[in-house]
């Protein structure tokens, strides 16, 4: 079943086109990848899907979620599908949490915007919710500064997930990480989704991050999605050259560097 | 290479040093009232310009008035007015420029305007002709100082909203479903203590400056309020023969303008804010 359905998405700044008639479909508890080069305006569709978008760019279109285009909800109906239905988890871990508050202020104030919890009782949802991204408890007092860029990133998945939403569209979240904890990170998300059941739209430029996880895969390049099916599909039977050379480029790397580790090895 | 990062000891003595003084002034204005002997409005002709003693340790003015006296409660009403007038701008500049960075679009040109044709003439020229059209008067001059003053503190304010609000941080809050303002107190706000207090602190002795100095050319304090600019002017026509007249209320406001500039940079430094405050 469907999700979220965009229809028609258009972006635009003052003078760029970005996104042009974009139409995709995120299924129910689904993992679909959307890769592209950067500047494929893949970054600016997540941010148009919970309408946070900066004021200079503008979306046309429609994106439908539970029978509403978000695209026309008046503010308040949209601040309260923010967070509880539509989670989002960027790119850079370091500021997506302000500085001089610490992890715990981070949840208490996500848990008072929507639940109804005593102090108690929204401390132990939080290390409870550190603890099933396998970080310990005493991280919640910590400030954001102390911690490392695959704890803070999975500190941002537990918040993310903290209120169980349907949707968590993941911004390139592997990107600023080392191998290893991006690896982590993405056994993390694949194995919380089977746990919850939410669907993840996970942006990246990157097919190796995709190969293992994903469900789906849609390729977009310049505004535009070029194609987009089953992973097995899209992996080993390309139609469009773009999305053949983009795979092609991935597995050089890989075998270059399997020859890499094997040489040291 | 020898890379000194600082010298803790030499900076503590004169940071020491420079706390105690202002603190001593603080507490000395504050708490005059407590040794003061003699009535700072009490005319006494029979006492008029009499030399230093033990009754008077300044002497007296040209009214008999004693100087140390009207100094120290001068120092309440000069600092006093100073940081009253100083809270009041902080108070309305820092939300006008909360919002104005925030919100951006069409408010923000139309405050940004507003605060242009603020910011075009001279701090001086400005307070002058306010307190000259509302009449003569400490309260006037206080809000032609406001009026003078917030506009600095909206744009500093607005431009450090301006490069916080782009980062994720803020569009976190904003998925979290927080208010504008909420948002913009607990997010933002935190940010610009720092700059807003360093540029608080070099401000308050520009405006004590400005409040000496429109009270000396009898704009400001009345008499026979002993504000120390107002003092100054008292003392102009006996400058011949009783120099001290002058020199105290001279020396006082150098003082406390001096100290305040020196907590100016040492809170800049403090907060390691440069670029923002003194452009």
């Amino acid at each position: 079943m469907n999700l979220l359905s965009i229809r028609q998405l258009h972006i635009m700044g003052k003078q760029n086109h970005i996104v042009k008639g974009l139409s995709f479909d995120v299924r129910e508890g689904e993992w679909l990848a959307i890769v592209g080069q950067s500047g494929s305006g893949k970054s600016m569709t997540a941010m148009a899907i919970g309408r946070l978008l900066a004021p200079n760019l503008q979306a046309k279109g429609e994106i439908w979620y539970e029978g509403k285009n978000v695209l026309t909800l008046s503010d308040p109906a949209i601040r309260r599908l923010r967070g509880k239905r539509l989670a989002y988890i960027f790119q850079d871990y370091q500021s997506s949490f302000t500085p001089f508050l610490t992890i715990g202020q981070h949840f208490d104030e996500y848990q008072r915007t929507h639940l109804a919890l005593s102090k108690q009782a929204r401390r132990r949802q939080a290390v409870n919710a550190l603890a099933s991204v396998g970080l310990d408890g005493e991280i919640y007092s910590r400030y954001p500064f102390q911690l490392s860029g695959g704890q803070l990133q999975r500190v941002s998945i537990s918040l993310a997930l903290l209120l169980k939403p349907d949707v968590l569209i993941a911004d390139e979240p592997t990107t600023a990480l080392d191998s290893v904890s991006s690896f982590k990170i993405l056994e993390l998300l694949s194995r919380l989704k089977a746990d919850t059941g939410c669907a993840i739209l996970f942006i990246t430029h990157d097919l190796r991050h995709v190969r293992k996880y994903a469900d789906r895969i849609g390729v977009m390049k310049a505004g535009v999605m070029i194609e987009s099916g089953d992973k097995n599909q899209v992996l080993n039977h390309p139609e469009h050259p773009y999305t053949a050379s983009l795979i092609h480029a991935s597995r050089s790397l890989k075998k270059s560097s399997m020859k890499h580790e094997g040489a040291l090895g | 290479m020898e890379l000194t990062i600082n010298k803790p000891t030499k900076r503590n003595g004169k940071r020491a040093v420079i706390f105690t003084v202002l603190a001593l002034t603080m507490a000395a204005a504050a708490y005059a009232f407590l040794f003061l002997k003699h009535d700072p409005a009490l005319v006494n002709l029979g006492e008029r310009l009499s030399p230093a003693s033990a009754e008077h340790p300044l002497g007296t003015d040209h009214l008999g008035r004693d100087v140390l006296t009207r100094l120290l409660l001068g120092a309440q009403l000069t600092v006093g007015y100073g940081l009253l007038a100083l809270f009041a701008a902080v108070i309305f500049g820092v939300p006008f420029g909360l919002i104005s960075g925030f919100k951006g679009g069409a408010i923000d040109r139309i405050f940004m305007r507003v605060a242009d044709a603020f910011l075009a003439f001279p701090d001086t020229i400005v307070a002058i002709v306010l307190s000259g059209l509302l009449g003569p008067g400490i309260e006037n001059l206080l809000l032609a100082i406001v009026v003078v003053k917030w506009v600095n503190y909206a744009r500093l304010v607005r431009s450090t909203v301006i490069t916080e609000r782009q980062k994720d941080y803020v569009t976190m809050a904003k998925i979290n479903g927080l208010s504008s303002f909420a948002i913009m107190r607990k997010h933002l706000f935190p940010h610009i203590i720092g700059n807003v207090l360093v540029l608080s602190s070099l401000d308050l002795g520009k405006i004590i400056l400005l409040i000496s100095s429109l009270s000396y050319i009898g704009l400001g304090a009345q008499p026979p309020a002993p504000e120390w600019g107002a003092m100054l002017n008292d003392a102009r026509p006996y400058f011949q023969s009783n120099q001290s007249l002058m020199i105290y209320p001279g020396l006082a406001i150098v003082c406390v303008v001096f100290l305040s500039n020196i907590l100016g940079d040492y809170f800049r430094d403090a907060f390691d804010v440069k670029k923002e405050v003194e452009s």
